[in-house]
C-alpha cells in the first residue's frame, strides 16, 4: 500500500543529483536552489497561490491524487486561531472574519494574529518542547529551578518580537560570548534594539537553555558523574534542537547508521567543557544598595521566629497557661508583621523587578566561562563507560559535518568555543540548521514534518516527503532573514494549508493513508495547554497576564496523591493566578500537573520534537469527573446566561457558538433543549456554584451547567478540522 | 471500533485496556506493513513464556543483602576492623573506605526448606517458602544514589526519560482487562522518584504505570462530580455518544475519533471496576488473616499484596509495589526489623495466596531494591548504599525455586561470580515472560531502543525454570 509513495518519494529524491565528493546523507548537502513546477503543467493551477501549491500540487498530480477542496471559511478561520495563538475565536472574531468580503481577509487576519501578543506563547510553547523546558531538577528530590521561568519569558518574547532565528540559535548557544561586545558578528545582521544593555543581558538570559535540564541533586556525592550527565545533557540537546541530529547514541558506541564518530560526540562534550552554571543578579548596582539598606527587615523576620522557638522550647510539652498562649499568639503574629514588612521588589535594569520570595536576590541561571585553569579535560569513554576514560579529546565540529560546509573541525580558540560552534551553525549555507527549523515550523502546522522525525536529520530519521520543497523553504527562510512570521505567512498564504481536513476517498486511504503527500489537511487534537487554555476561554474565566514566576492552580485531593512532597505544590494564592494559561503552569520535572500528564506534554528528560497524541480513558475521566472542568462548565453556563438573556433557544446558540464557533443546526438546538427539558427535572443546587449563576433559577442554573459540560466533551470541541 | 488505520494508530488510541493485542500482534501488523520484521520464529532458548503476569515487589531505600540473603561469615569474623586494602577502591555516597570498619549481620542465618537455601531470621514467614524462591546474590550496577539508582532498577539506565519494565511488559504483551489498566503501580508511602518509578517514557503514554490508591478513590478523577448523579451522567454520556458519532460520521476514516467514543465508555465501566477492585470486604477473614490484614505493622502492605492478587485476577499485566523506608544509614538492624514486620507476612501471604489460587504458575514475583548496603559500618550501627553486590529474589511465574544464583566476595562486597546486572534481571523476566529482550525495541531518537540497551547477556529465565 505504501509502496506506490515510497516509489514517488525516491523519484524525488534523485531529482537532486549528487555530485562528486558530496557527504552521502541527504541532509549535509546544502539545500539546493530548485525551480518550482511551472503552474501549466498543474491541472490545478487555479489553486496555486505560492510556490508552496506548485510543489505540492505536483506531487499530488504524480501520484494522481486529487487534492481535497478548500476550507470552509469557518474551518479556517478556527484554524488559524489555534495555529497561531491557541485560543478559540470568539463569536466576534468568527463574525468579523466571516463578514470580511475583501480579496485579503485571509491575509489581513493572519497578520493580526501574528501581531497578537499571544502568538508568542502558543510558538514559544513549541520551541520550550524542543528545549526540554522545566522548573526542576527530576530525579528523586526534584530541585526546583527558580528562574528558569526567565528563559520561558525570552522565548515568549523572542518570538514576538520576529526575532531572526540565527540570533535566536546564537543566544542561546553563546549569548555570553558573542555579545559582550558584538566585535565578531557581521554590523549588518546585528539585530538591533535601542537599548544595547538590555539586549545584551536578553542574550545571556538565553543561555539558560542549558540551565534547565535534569539535574541529580544528590551528585553532588558523584561530582564526576554530575558533570558528566550535564555535559551529555548539554551535547544531546545542542545536537537535537539546533541541528537536528540525535547523537546521543555516540555516548557509547560509533553511531552505527551515521557519519558521527564516538569523537565527534566527545568533541561536542569538549566544546561545552569551559562553560559553567552562572547564577547572575537581575539588578544594577542601585538595586544591590536598596536590598542592603532594606536587609535589616530580613533580620527582623529571623529575630521574631527565633523569639517564638525559644518560647516553643521552655513550654515544650505542657499546657499553656491563658496568659502564656496569648503571649504566644503575639509572638506568631510578630512573625507575620515582620514577613508583611519586607519589601516585594527593587530597581533594576527593567525598572522595578519583584524580589524572589522574602527579599531573596532575583537571579537568572545562565552559561559563563570557566577560568581557564578549571576546565577539565574531555576523555573519550568506551561505551560511555565513566570509569573506562580513553584518549583525551579536543574540543572540535563534527568532521564530517565541517567537511560539508568546507570548514576545519579545529576550533581556533578553545575559550571561545561556543561561540565559533553558534556562529558555524548560523551560517547561511550550513545544511542543517534552516532545514531544521523550517522543517520544525511546518510541523507545527501541519501536524507532521516534511522531515517525519524532526529531531533526526540523519540516516535513521525519515527520509522527507518533499526534499524539494524542504529545501526551496530553507533557502527562502534565510533570504528572508530567518524570519518565522514570514515563514508562516507564506505557509498559511498557500492553498495547501487551507484545504479541507474531510476530505478522502478509498483511493487516497489506500494509496497515502498517512497523507504525506498532503492531499488534505490533518485534523488535529488540541494539545494539553490549548485544550485548558480552551476550556477557560470559553468559560471566560481565563486570565491573559504574560510572564512570570510559573503559577500553581490547586489539585483535588486525588490528584496530588501521587506527589511525593506535598510542599512542592505550593498553590498561588490568587484565585485569578489558577486560569492563567497553560504555558504559565508550572513544570516539576517530577510531577505533571495532571491534566497535563493525561493529555500528553513531553517528557521532559530530553528534547521533545513531536508530542504524541494519544488517546486514553483518563482524558474521559477528566472531561466527565474533574472539578476543575465541572467548575469551568458552571462558569460558561453563567456566561451563557448573561449574554443570550432569558429565551433558551437564544441560549443554547450561544453555549455552541462559543464552544465550537458556530451555530447549533436546527437538529443540535433541538437536541439541546431536549436535554435541557430532561436536566431540569433535578432540582438539586449546584455545589461550589460561581456568583455568575446566584440569580438563575438552580434547576435552571444546573440544567444549563451541565450542557455545558457536555460541549466540553464533544469530539468537535477538543479537534480542529 | 474500525481496524487502525497505522501500526502508530494502534499504538496510540488503545485507551486502557486494549484487549488481546500482545507482541505477536505487534509483530505481525509490522510485517504487514512490510516495516522491519522481526522473525517471530527460531527464538533464542531463554525466551520461556512461563509467565503471564508480574508483581514486582521494590523495596524502596536499598535492602541490605547482608541482613537478608547473603550470609558473610567473614563479616563477622572482621567485626569492627579495617576493611581489607584490597576492597577499598570503591566510591562510596557518604563514607570514606580508608577508615570504614566492617559491621557483621545483624541477624542470623538458617537454612530453610528441602533446599537449604540460607535466609536471615529477618524473615520467618517467607523461609517457610524458601524451596519456591530464586534467590539471586550476584546483582549489581554503579550507582550509589537513590534517584539514579531506582531509575536503573526500573529502566535499565541511570537517564530519565527512559520507559520503566512494566511500561515495556504491557507494551510488548497488552492488557487483558477491559477495565482496567494493564500497569498499575501503589506505594506504602511515596513513589521516591516521582512519576520516573512507572513512567512510559518514549513510548506512547498509554504504557504509562497508574498509580492507584489503596484507599479512598483509586484513580485520579474517578469520583463522579458530586453535582452529576449517576442518572445524569448516563444520560450525558449517552448524548454525548450520540453527537460524537454524528462528528464522526462526518470525518470517516479518522481512528483517534472512534477510539475517543469508546474511551468514554472505558471511562465509565472504570468507574465502577477500580473502585470494586480495591474493596476487600468481600475477601474472608482466613484471607485478610494471611496477609498479616489487621495486623498492625503489616496492615497496609498487607492489603496491597491482596489488592495486587486481585488485579492480577482481573486481568492486569504488571503490577508495581513500593515499600518505602528501607535506607537504613542509622541503625541497620532496627530499620529492618521494622520493614521485615511491614512487609514479611503479606509478602509470604501473597505467595501462598497465588499458589492456592493456581494464579503462582503463572504470576512471576520480583522482589529487589535499587541497591544493597555495605558491608561497612556507618555511624554506630548502619550501612550505606551498596550497588557492586546485592541480592534479589525471584518465584512463581514457572520458576523452579530452591535455587540460589551467583555470589559476592568473601566481605560481601562485589559480585563476582554469575553477575546479575539489572539489565539481566529484566532480561530474565522478559524471558519469563516469552519476550526475547533484544527484539522488543521501539524506535525513538534514531535508534530501536531495548530495555536492556546493549546489556542482558546473562539470561537466567532458562536456568530458572529448570529444576
Amino acid at each position: 500500500m505504501q509502496f506506490r509513495v515510497t516509489l514517488i518519494l525516491l523519484a524525488a529524491c534523485s531529482c537532486q543529483s549528487v555530485m562528486a565528493n558530496e557527504p552521502e546523507l541527504w541532509s549535509l548537502r546544502a539545500p539546493k536552489r530548485h525551480t518550482p513546477p511551472s503552474t501549466a503543467t498543474l491541472a490545478h493551477s487555479k489553486r496555486v497561490k505560492n510556490e508552496i501549491d506548485q510543489f505540492v500540487l505536483h506531487g499530488l498530480q504524480e501520484a494522481k491524487l486529487e487534492p481535497a477542496p478548500q476550507a470552509s471559511r469557518l474551518t479556517l478561520v478556527r484554524r488559524a486561531y489555534f495555529d497561531l495563538i491557541g485560543l478559540p475565536p470568539s463569536p466576534q472574531q468568527v463574525d468579523a472574519f466571516l463578514n470580511d468580503k475583501s480579496s485579503n481577509a485571509w491575509q489581513k487576519l493572519i497578520d493580526s494574529l501574528l501581531n497578537s501578543k499571544h502568538y508568542g506563547e502558543r510558538w514559544g510553547r513549541h520551541w520550550l518542547d524542543v528545549a526540554r523546558y522545566a522548573d526542576s531538577g527530576g530525579y528523586e528530590t526534584d530541585i526546583y529551578f527558580r528562574n528558569a521561568w526567565r528563559y520561558r519569558d525570552y522565548v515568549v518574547k523572542s518570538f514576538n518580537d520576529d526575532k531572526p532565528y540565527n540570533i535566536f540559535v546564537q543566544e542561546q548557544i553563546a549569548g555570553d560570548e558573542l555579545w559582550p561586545d558584538n566585535l565578531d558578528l557581521d554590523p549588518r545582521r546585528v539585530y538591533i534594539v535601542p537599548k544595547e544593555k538590555l539586549r545584551h543581558f536578553e542574550a545571556r538570559v538565553a543561555t539558560g537553555f542549558y540551565a534547565l535540564g535534569p539535574r541529580v541533586h544528590e551528585s553532588a556525592l558523584d561530582a564526576k558523574r554530575l558533570s558528566y550527565e550535564t555535559m551529555t545533557d548539554w551535547a544531546d540537546t545542542t545536537a537535537s534542537a539546533f541541528m537536528g541530529l540525535t547523537l546521543g547514541c555516540a555516548r557509547c558506541h560509533e553511531h552505527k547508521f551515521d557519519p558521527f564518530t564516538q569523537e565527534d560526540y566527545f568533541a561536542l562534550h569538549a566544546i561545552f567543557a569551559s562553560a559553567k552554571e552562572l547564577e547572575v543578579p537581575m539588578w544594577n548596582s542601585m538595586g544591590e544598595a536598596d536590598w542592603r539598606q532594606a536587609y535589616p527587615r530580613v533580620l527582623a523576620v529571623q529575630e521574631a521566629r527565633k523569639e517564638y522557638q525559644l518560647f516553643a522550647a521552655k513550654t515544650a510539652g505542657r499546657k499553656l497557661t491563658p496568659e502564656e498562649e496569648k503571649h504566644k499568639q503575639q509572638l506568631l503574629a510578630n512573625i507575620g508583621q515582620a514577613v508583611l514588612k519586607l519589601p516585594e521588589r527593587t530597581g533594576g535594569p527593567t525598572g522595578t523587578i519583584p524580589y524572589d520570595g522574602l527579599m531573596h536576590i532575583p537571579t537568572v541561571s545562565v552559561l559563563g566561562r570557566s577560568h581557564p585553569s578549571q576546565i577539565k579535560p574531555i576523555h573519550l569513554l568506551n561505551r560511555g563507560e565513566l570509569h573506562k576514560p580513553g584518549q583525551r579529546v579536543e574540543a572540535a565540529l563534527p568532521v564530517s559535518l565541517a567537511k560539508a560546509t568546507g570548514t576545519s573541525a579545529k576550533l581556533t580558540d578553545p575559550f571561545e568555543a561556543r561561540k565559533q560552534l553558534a556562529l558555524w551553525l548560523t551560517r547561511k549555507d550550513h545544511p542543517l540548521t534552516a532545514r531544521v527549523m523550517v522543517n520544525r515550523i511546518w510541523h507545527w502546522h501541519f501536524g507532521r514534518g516534511i522531515v517525519e522525525t524532526p529531531n533526526d536529520f540523519g540516516n535513521m530519521g525519515q527520509s522527507p516527503s518533499h526534499p524539494v520543497l524542504l529545501d526551496w523553504l530553507a533557502i527562502r527562510f534565510v533570504e528572508d532573514g530567518w524570519s518565522v512570521k514570514k515563514l508562516h505567512r507564506l505557509i498559511m498564504a498557500s492553498s495547501v494549508y487551507r484545504q479541507s481536513s474531510q476530505f478522502g476517498s478509498p483511493r487516497h486511504l489506500a494509496e497515502d493513508p498517512d497523507n504525506r503527500l498532503l492531499w488534505r489537511m490533518n485534523r488535529r487534537r488540541l494539545e494539553a495547554e490549548a485544550l485548558w487554555d480552551s476550556v477557560h476561554s470559553v468559560s471566560g474565566t481565563i486570565n491573559l497576564e504574560m510572564g512570570g514566576p510559573p503559577v500553581v492552580p490547586p489539585l483535588a485531593e486525588d490528584e496530588i496523591a501521587s506527589l511525593r512532597q506535598k510542599w512542592h505544590w505550593v498553590v498561588s494564592a490568587d484565585p485569578k493566578q489558577h486560569t492563567r494559561r497553560g504555558l504559565y503552569i508550572l513544570v516539576r520535572r517530577n510531577f505533571k500537573f495532571p491534566m497535563f500528564e493525561v493529555f500528553d506534554t513531553p517528557v521532559t528528560a530530553v528534547s521533545c520534537p513531536v508530542r504524541d497524541v494519544t488517546t486514553v480513558a483518563p482524558q474521559a475521566l477528566w472531561g466527565l469527573n474533574s472539578k476543575s472542568v465541572f467548575g469551568q462548565s458552571m462558569h460558561f453556563a453563567g456566561r451563557v446566561f448573561k449574554e443570550a438573556g432569558k429565551d433558551q433557544k437564544k441560549q443554547v446558540e450561544q453555549a455552541w457558538r462559543l464552544a465550537l464557533g458556530r451555530p447549533p443546526t436546527a437538529a443540535e438546538s433541538a437536541r439541546a433543549l431536549r436535554v435541557l427539558r430532561q436536566l431540569e427535572e433535578s432540582s438539586a443546587a449546584l455545589n461550589e456554584a460561581p456568583s455568575s449563576l446566584s440569580s438563575i433559577d438552580a434547576s435552571q442554573a444546573q440544567a444549563m451547567s451541565k450542557l455545558c459540560l457536555l460541549l466540553f466533551n464533544l469530539s468537535e470541541f477538543a479537534f480542529i478540522d | 471500533m474500525q481496524p487502525f488505520s497505522s501500526r502508530r494508530d494502534f499504538l496510540f488510541n488503545g485507551g486502557l485496556g486494549f484487549g488481546a493485542l500482545a507482541l505477536g500482534d505487534l509483530l505481525n501488523r509490522q510485517a504487514d506493513a512490510s516495516e522491519t520484521a522481526k522473525p517471530l520464529a527460531a527464538r533464542p532458548s531463554h525466551v520461556v513464556g512461563t509467565a503471564k503476569n508480574v508483581i514486582f515487589l521494590f523495596m524502596q531505600g536499598g535492602p541490605s543483602h547482608l541482613e537478608t540473603f547473603d550470609e558473610k561469615p567473614m563479616l563477622r569474623k572482621y567485626d569492627g576492623q579495617l576493611l581489607p586494602e584490597s576492597l577499598r577502591d570503591f566510591d562510596l555516597a557518604q563514607i570514606n573506605t580508608a577508615d570504614a570498619q566492617v559491621m557483621a549481620p545483624q541477624f542470623a542465618f538458617n537454612k530453610h526448606g528441602q533446599s537449604g537455601v540460607e535466609i536471615s531470621d529477618m524473615f520467618p514467614y517467607l523461609s517457610k517458602h524458601a524451596d519456591k524462591l530464586a534467590i539471586i546474590r550476584s546483582m549489581h550496577h554503579e550507582l550509589f544514589i537513590h534517584g539514579s539508582a531506582m531509575i536503573m532498577v526500573h529502566s535499565g539506565t541511570s537517564l530519565l526519560g527512559h520507559p520503566s519494565i512494566g511500561a515495556w511488559v504491557s507494551y510488548g504483551l497488552g492488557c487483558e482487562s477491559d477495565n482496567l489498566p494493564a500497569y498499575i503501580a501503589m506505594t506504602d508511602s511515596i513513589f521516591r522518584n516521582g512519576a520516573s518509578m512507572y513512567t512510559s517514557g518514549f513510548l506512547p503514554a498509554i504504557y504509562q504505570g497508574t498509580d492507584m490508591h489503596a484507599e479512598g478513590v483509586p484513580i485520579q478523577n474517578l469520583k463522579r462530580n458530586a453535582n452529576l448523579s449517576q442518572s445524569d451522567q448516563r444520560f450525558l454520556l449517552d448524548q454525548l455518544r450520540e453527537m460524537n458519532e454524528l462528528h464522526l460520521k462526518t470525518r470517516p476514516g479518522d481512528s483517534r475519533l472512534n477510539a475517543r467514543i469508546a474511551n468514554y465508555e472505558l471511562a465509565y465501566r472504570m468507574q465502577s471496576a477500580a473502585p470494586e477492585l480495591i474493596d476487600l470486604s468481600k475477601e474472608t477473614q482466613a484471607t485478610h488473616d494471611l496477609y498479616g490484614i489487621g495486623n498492625g505493622a503489616a496492615d497496609r502492605f498487607g492489603k496491597m499484596c491482596l489488592m495486587a492478587r486481585r488485579m492480577v485476577e482481573r486481568g492486569v499485566r504488571y503490577v508495581q509495589l513500593i515499600s518505602g523506608g528501607w535506607d537504613a544509614h542509622g541503625d541497620c538492624k532496627g530499620n529492618h526489623q521494622s520493614q521485615a514486620s511491614k512487609t514479611d507476612q503479606p509478602i509470604a501471604g501473597l505467595i501462598a495466596d497465588l499458589e492456592q489460587r493456581g494464579l503462582l504458575e503463572s504470576t512471576l514475583l520480583v522482589w529487589v531494591g535499587e541497591f544493597g548496603r555495605t558491608p561497612i559500618r556507618q555511624g554506630s550501627n548502619g550501612r550505606d548504599h551498596h550497588p557492586y553486590g546485592f541480592s534479589s529474589w525471584m518465584a512463581g511465574g514457572g520458576i523452579v525455586g530452591g535455587k540460589t544464583i551467583g555470589a559476592t566476595d568473601d566481605f560481601g562486597f562485589a559480585a563476582i561470580e554469575d553477575k546479575v546486572h539489572v539489565n539481566d534481571l529484566h532480561a530474565t523476566m522478559l524471558g519469563l515472560l516469552g519476550i526475547d529482550h533484544e527484539e522488543l525495541t521501539y524506535h525513538f531518537e534514531g535508534r530501536d531502543r531495548r530495555l536492556t540497551d546493549v546489556g542482558g547477556e546473562n539470561n537466567l529465565a532458562a536456568r530458572l525454570v529448570r529444576a
